[in-house]
């Protein structure tokens, strides 16, 4: 089985984002990057599935040069060899779904483990988008993937509670954060890493113009929350979520 | 529950820009790697250490270790533990790759080391000591025994420990009355004695576990010179490493202690029965040769216990005075008496400064310690490998003692900063304090190391090393005190590097008459070098800070004498606050710190010898 899995190069979720002056974009100096934290558990989920079954995986990214660290990084874990489309530009949904789209076309997976979002723009489209790209079923948020006899068994979150789908591959599934726990990329894996296939590719060799479709006009940054405040009792509080924050 | 929280942006400085780790790619040893790889692996060490190491260590302390039926039992949450540390590579990260190490530099080694040791350090005894056991067996052991236990120790298969102490023998190891009696016809001794404070000396985590035991065979001579080292397995084993038996070792009790608690502290009994096989290492007499060859390596892991618990109280320190709110500001003139946070307070704004400022030197000292082993172990110019030795000689005793007082000074002083809430244990301070102190007593205690500093290391090759320490100072200081900027610190910087001159000069004179007098003064003499070596390291790295603050300021045109622009910029960009503030580190360090430097000198210009003349 051939799976084909994503990581994307995001800022440190951790740190504090500032906003440029003239609300241009993020501040970048000094920012810490890292692998998306969905797409570790996507990534995890690949080798599982490539221990439990057989064949290849392969991990493709979109973004700088740099991201060539967390490519290292996810064949450090298991991966088998890497992809990476090299640009500078922020691209949208529509655009990597693009670019991914024509990696399909040529690498032809059996199915394609994504993570559901990306931490920096939280836009959980990349896959769905894909998925109607490729005319492929997809089955999105997997806490749980079974896959048997070309079909994928899928468990997903959804509001208020979990439900079972149940896809024929090839196809496309987004990784939500119970799906497992990302293993660690041990030392002796990490020296293996350097020494795996990493292709370097650009949007232009796979003919996909990235052009934004989305007009990004400025970057605010969300206002201050204000204190807590501390209640007298359980009713105090009741009545506050009635009567002021009307949510019961 | 303590948050895990380390400095890694000081971390990185350190060793990218500072001391340009990159540079070792060159060294033949290191070839092959890249800034990438030593990234990711930092990344999986510092993921390891909040996720795993980090959240059992409250616990394990908590729990402790006990002896049950001649049997250690660690804490619960080990066995797990220990088998991931193991599965991840992390157990000899700087050790030779062809036996199980994985070969990456020293210097990267401690930054590695500085991340697990924050988040768990009575864990990280295991591995600490089984890999200087493992690095001896490598050096100087015979084909053999590097065949039986090079891998399997430096894997984490098998654990090793080091069994020099006993009742009688602490510092004096000369003293010791372990015996070895050899064995007609046999390749082995026959090894009897009792050690104690054997640190890792038993549990249950692995199958085997190899003592390297400094004994005296039967015939040598007393003292230190009749000394010698065995290879004494828990378990006897076949030449294919199978255990096949008790090797007659007893553990007879363990410590009850201040801290370190979920490090087991053991008393061994070698040889009860009279079947205690041991492996000679090397030749005969050369034990404590061999061990100090090995124990250097471990008193730079005893300075980096200082550098990381203390640094790891300085940050919880920092975050609660962010949070709490005690007291008006007292430039408040409002009337109202609106409580700020306590980091507005110039007596905590003090405490957390001078956390800061240790904190950063010792850093700098013992990754720079690390640094210049890289080159003493692997760089081919000869000239360049024997200087790196020279100053790693010099410096280790500071290293070690100095990191490892002033790591337990910033315990005190974070404890300080949260009063009372630093005194309970929820912060995790008071376990911190706990856990720190034995740096200063182990691996020769910090008096036996400012003995070495004065009595050994300043008097090694006729004083050459000093006098390469004192030049390439004033290399680095003669045109920095020209600097419009800099000018100032760097003078201040040399005349602690006078004073420490002076001292030295005063001791070959005085010492010749009254040898007593120059160790009266051992401890504050290796204090005072300390200091300013402390100095030096924050005023370069404050150089460079400033040099690529310039760089910024260029990049978004700003002024350098422009200090609202400079503000405005500080204030949305991480970088420039990070170099700004190592500026102000290495100012406060050189005019706050550093002039204690001068008042020791003065005590020591007194000749005043009422401590050796009083009659206690
Ligand atoms: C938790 C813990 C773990 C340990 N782990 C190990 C281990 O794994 N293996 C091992 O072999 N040992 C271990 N030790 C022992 C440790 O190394 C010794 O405690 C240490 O070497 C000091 O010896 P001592 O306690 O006998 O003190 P002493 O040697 O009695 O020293 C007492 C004081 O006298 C001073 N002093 C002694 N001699 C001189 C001198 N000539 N000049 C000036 N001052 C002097 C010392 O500096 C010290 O202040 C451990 C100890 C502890 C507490």
């Amino acid at each position: 089985m051939k799976i084909l899995t994503t990581v994307k190069r995001v800022t440190d979720p951790d740190m504090k984002v500032r906003i440029q002056p003239d609300q241009s974009g993020i501040v970048t100096e000094g920012v810490e990057y890292k692998m998306n934290s969905f797409d570790e558990y996507g990534v995890e989920e690949a080798i599982t599935l490539k221990e439990a079954h057989g064949g290849e995986v392969v991990v493709v990214s979109i973004g700088p040069g740099a991201a060539t660290k967390e490519l290292r990084t996810a064949m450090a874990m298991g991966a088998d060899r890497a992809i990476l489309v090299e640009t500078d530009a922020d691209l949208d949904s529509d655009a990597v779904a693009r670019v991914l789209a024509e990696v399909v076309g040529r690498e032809e997976p059996d199915v394609i483990i994504m993570g559901k979002q990306a931490v920096d723009s939280d836009r959980s489209q990349t896959p769905q988008i894909l998925g109607s790209y490729l005319n492929w079923p997809q089955a999105t948020f997997a806490y749980k993937v079974e896959i048997e006899d070309g079909w994928a068994v899928v468990g997903r979150e959804v509001d208020g509670g979990t439900a079972t789908k149940r896809i024929k591959l090839p196809g496309i599934i987004s990784a939500d954060l119970r799906l497992n726990e990302p293993r660690y990329a041990s030392l002796p894996g990490i020296m293996k890493a350097k020494r795996k296939p990493l292709e370097t590719l650009t949007p232009d060799d796979l003919g996909v113009d990235i052009a934004p479709k989305v007009k990004v006009l400025n970057y605010e940054a969300p206002e201050e929350r204000g204190a807590g405040e501390m209640v007298d009792d359980v009713d105090d509080l009741i009545n506050r979520l009635k009567d002021e924050a009307r949510v019961i | 529950m303590s948050e895990y929280l380390i400095d890694r942006r000081d971390m990185d400085f350190t060793l990218f820009d500072y001391l340009g780790l990159e540079d070792l790619l060159e060294l033949p040893r290191y070839q092959g790697y890249d800034r990438e790889t030593f990234e990711i692996v930092m990344a999986q060490a510092q993921r390891f250490a909040a996720e795993k190491l980090a959240p059992t260590n409250e616990e394990a302390d908590h729990q402790g270790c006990r002896l049950e039926d001649g049997k250690v039992y660690l804490p619960d949450s080990y066995g797990d533990l220990y088998k991931e540390f193991c599965e991840i590579g992390l157990f000899a990260p700087v050790h030779s790759p062809e036996h199980g190490g994985m070969g990456l530099p020293q210097a990267l080694g401690m930054a590695l080391a500085e991340m697990m040791l924050t988040a768990h350090p009575s864990f990280m005894f295991l591995p600490g000591l089984t890999v200087s056991a493992a690095h001896l067996i490598e050096a100087f052991g015979t084909d053999r025994d590097i065949e039986l236990y090079l891998e399997r120790m430096y894997t984490g298969q098998w654990t090793g420990t080091m069994c020099l102490t006993e009742p009688q023998a602490g510092s004096a190891l000369g003293e010791l009355t372990t015996t070895a009696k050899e064995v007609e016809g046999e390749d082995y001794y026959q090894i009897a004695g009792n050690k104690i404070f054997i640190s890792a000396g038993d549990h249950q985590l692995t199958e085997n576990i190899i003592h390297l035991v400094l004994a005296r065979a039967e015939g040598d001579a007393e003292g230190i010179r009749g000394v010698s080292l065995f290879i004494v397995p828990k378990n006897r084993v076949d030449a294919d490493g199978k255990v096949t038996g008790p090797n007659d070792v007893t553990i007879t009790g363990i410590e009850e202690k201040m801290g370190i608690h979920a490090s087991p502290t053991c008393a061994i009994s070698f040889g009860d029965n009279g079947e205690c096989q041991g492996w000679l290492v090397g030749e005969r007499g050369r034990g404590i040769n061999y061990m100090f060859q090995m124990m250097n390596e471990a008193r730079l892991v005893t300075g980096l216990q200082g550098v990381a618990i203390g640094n790891s109280a300085y940050q919880a320190a920092l975050a609660y005075a962010q949070e709490r709110k005690q007291g008006p500001k007292v430039t408040d003139r409002s009337g109202e008496q609106t409580s700020v946070a306590i980091i507005e307070h110039p007596d905590v704004r003090r405490n957390l400064m001078t956390m800061k400022a240790y904190g950063e030197a010792i850093r700098a000292m013992l990754y720079n310690s690390a640094y210049l082993s890289d080159h003493a172990l692997h760089n081919e110019d000869e000239a360049a490998k024997t200087k790196a030795q020279d100053m790693l000689d010099l410096l280790t005793p500071i290293c070690k003692a100095f990191a490892s007082d002033v790591g337990f000074k910033m315990t005190e002083l974070a404890m300080q900063v949260l009063g009372g809430y630093g005194y309970i244990k929820e912060y995790g301070i008071e376990q911190q304090m706990r856990d720190v102190k034995i740096a200063s007593i182990y691996e020769g205690t910090n008096g036996i190391q400012a003995l070495d500093l004065l009595g050994r290391k300043m008097r090694q090759k006729g004083g050459a090393l000093f006098m390469t320490w004192m030049q390439d100072t004033n290399e680095f200081l003669i045109p920095l005190a020209e600097d419009e900027f800099f000018g100032d610190m760097a003078k201040e910087v040399d005349k602690g590097k006078n004073v420490l001159g002076e001292a030295a000069f005063l001791f070959q004179s005085t010492g010749k008459k009254d040898p007593e007098y120059p160790l009266l003064h051992a401890t504050p003499f290796l204090r005072m070098f300390g200091l300013v070596e402390s100095a030096r390291l924050l005023l370069e790295q404050a150089a460079l800070a400033r040099t690529k603050l310039q760089a910024i300021w260029e990049e978004h045109g700003v002024e350098s004498d422009d200090q609202e622009a400079r503000d405005e910029l500080s204030e949305r960009n991480d970088e420039v606050l990070y170099y700004e503030n190592k500026i102000k580190t290495a100012s406060f360090f050189i005019y706050q710190l550093l002039p204690e430097a001068r008042a020791m000198l003065k005590s020591i210009q007194s000749e005043d010898r009422s401590a050796l003349d009083i009659k206690f």
